[in-house]
């Protein structure tokens, strides 16, 4: 049987259900409140920003134009996004066994590894499809509202000036990043929704980990050090590494550079490790599992 | 006859628990197949283990000659299952639901062809509804509507007439004897009903804490002509003893104040009646009543007098 025929089937049922909509709409407007929110006082906000910057630098022009925007909100949302991408994923399975369609499922002519292929393609589809719709929102309404200007990154010791026209395809690259590191979390949803018969104990399961891991990461401990690159947590906001730019010798930017390439490809490699790793887990484990709901 | 399965020495361990036991039975094509056993006797375990839900601890499944280990897709092809509850997509409606399983089950059904299967258990005319407002009957008829989405040989229902009202019953009574004798299906029913099965399976299995009671022709193992008789009276204790002081005291095989159940002849229940009448006893009710139970008691000789 034609493997597209049964992602069409599982991505039918996905779009079908109302919860898959929560996400779309709460991005909708948890972007949509960021935006109002710097709309009404953003001008306030950037002066506070650059406060410390004023008296050594004459910074003029668009500032909060909708490059900054897109920054921001991805920086704010990369964290919870989780959340609405394990509502789906951690469904994947356990929904199917609460709702007692699993059985069904499985007595059809299908082998169970391309059923656990199609719907892990159905939910990484779902995961690039919200991320889609939240750089139309972060990205999109934002050039919009606030209009196209060259991107100021403020960071603890720099600031980093990006031009407008370079700006661009870093973000569709961020956007690509941001789509694997949140397959990983949808693959590891999928891998926990293997194990239970509801969706709740997958969907906490997987904000669990990420938590768990997040504080690990934060933590300056010696003890965690050794296992702090492992964790895939730690690279989800690897994105960020699209905007810094190389400088020259006179210290202007160099168009189209990227500062540490390889700390991105190695960081989208963990994350890719990982992902392959839930799904062959929950290859191995569903193949081997017993329907008994 | 060919045979449709074969089973041989099936035995499935859930941890210490072995819920299947050395089980080994036959189906020939084209027959009804009662699979009978009380609440927990392994019946559901089986079916799983036949359609590759589960996998047998130990034992063997060949259905159409074909190894259920080796050749599992191509035998589902050919077979259409309802497993215990006909639990489907409640947030889609009928027709949606016999959509998708249809390319799941690798055909390409028209609309006009999904709505003439609906119709077979009517439900033509609420196939745009959602499956989440059915009741129980629709649900179990949708359910079996799915299980024939691809024309199957074998077709295996799990106690199919759970839930059902008495027309839904009779209804899927009828649409298991059409599907066997005017299609030639195989039908493997699983039931605790005795009664259930008598009326349309060829063969039966009888099953209890996962072995093999007895396995026959059904006309063989139970005796057509031979009932059990509810009788409930105003004073069963005084109707107790006047029939354990007669000739029919051996056909006794329950009784308490409730009810007496006793085991007879069909032609002799007006005999019965009459000596009763004439004993004085004040009869309520009166009902024939074939229980798997009963009939499990009898041919263990485990009498509860």
């Amino acid at each position: 049987m034609q493997f597209s025929r049964i992602v069409y089937v599982e991505l039918y049922k996905v779009f079908r259900k109302p919860r898959t909509y929560i996400a779309f709409m709460a991005i909708a407007v948890i972007v949509g409140l960021i935006q109002l929110g710097f709309y009404a006082d953003g001008d306030n906000y950037i002066q506070f920003g650059m406060q410390s910057l004023s008296d050594s630098f004459d910074i003029g022009g668009n500032i909060l134009n909708g490059y900054l925007m897109a920054y921001i909100i991805l920086q704010t949302m990369l964290m919870q996004v989780p959340l609405l991408i394990a509502l789906v994923s951690g469904d994947m399975i356990s929904g199917e066994a609460n709702l007692g369609t699993l059985r069904l499922l499985v007595t059809k002519p299908v082998s169970r590894t391309m059923l656990i292929l199609a719907k892990f393609t159905a939910s990484n589809i779902y995961t690039i499809i919200l991320l889609i719709w939240m750089a139309i929102w972060s990205l999109g309404i934002s050039v919009l509202v606030f209009g196209a200007n060259d991107l100021l990154i403020l960071k603890s010791e720099q600031v980093t000036q990006i031009l407008a026209s370079d700006v661009l395809w870093r973000y569709v690259a961020a956007f690509a990043y941001a789509c694997l590191a949140m397959i990983t979390v949808s693959a590891l949803a999928f891998f926990l929704s293997l194990f239970a018969e509801n969706s709740i104990g997958p969907i906490m399961a997987t904000m669990s980990i990420i938590i768990v891991f997040t504080i690990l990461n934060t933590l300056d401990l010696p003890i965690f050090s050794g296992i702090k690159p492992f964790l895939f947590t730690s690279h989800m906001l690897g994105w960020k590494g699209f905007f810094d730019v190389k400088l020259n010798a006179d210290n202007e930017q160099i168009i189209g550079s990227i500062e540490n390439i390889r700390s991105v490809l190695i960081s989208a490699f963990i994350l890719l490790l990982h992902t392959l790793g839930f799904l062959f887990a929950s290859i191995i484990v569903f193949k081997k599992k017993d329907i008994l709901s | 006859m060919k045979t449709a399965i074969q089973i041989s020495n099936l035995t499935k361990r859930f941890k210490s628990f072995t819920a299947v036991d050395k089980l080994s039975f036959s189906v020939n094509q084209g027959d009804v197949y009662g699979f009978l056993g009380q609440n927990g006797a392994g019946k559901s375990t089986t079916i799983r283990m036949m359609l590759s839900l589960i996998k047998p601890s130990e034992g063997d499944i060949q259905i159409f000659g074909l190894s259920l280990e080796k050749e599992r897709e191509k035998i589902l092809s050919k077979t259409g299952a309802v497993v215990e509850k006909p639990d489907l997509y409640k947030y889609l409606s009928a027709y949606e639901n016999m959509k998708l399983f249809s390319i799941l089950s690798g055909i390409s059904l028209t609309r006009a062809e999904i709505m003439r299967q609906l119709a077979v258990v009517g439900l033509e005319k609420r196939a745009n509804d959602k499956v989440k407002v059915y009741s129980q009957g629709m649900k179990q008829r949708l359910g079996i509507a799915v299980a024939l989405l691809n024309d199957p040989s074998l077709i295996i229902l799990d106690e199919p007439t759970n839930g059902l009202d008495p027309q839904g019953i009779a209804d899927i009574r009828s649409l298991i004897l059409m599907l066997s004798k005017d299609q030639g299906k195989t039908v493997l029913v699983s039931s605790h009903l005795l009664s259930e099965v008598e009326q349309i399976a060829d063969s039966m299995i009888i099953i209890d804490r996962g072995k093999k009671i007895i396995e026959g022709k059904v006309s063989e193992l139970i005796n057509p002509f031979s009932v059990q008789l509810e009788i409930i009276s105003l004073d069963n204790v005084a109707a107790k003893e006047v029939i354990m002081h007669s000739a029919w005291s051996s056909g006794i095989t329950y009784a308490s104040t409730e009810k007496i159940l006793i085991n007879l002849n069909k032609d002799m229940i007006p005999a019965l009646f009459k000596f009763l009448v004439e004993q004085n006893i004040q009869l309520i009710n009166i009902k024939t009543t074939n229980t798997l139970e009963s009939y499990f008691l009898s041919i263990t000789n485990d009498h509860a007098v």
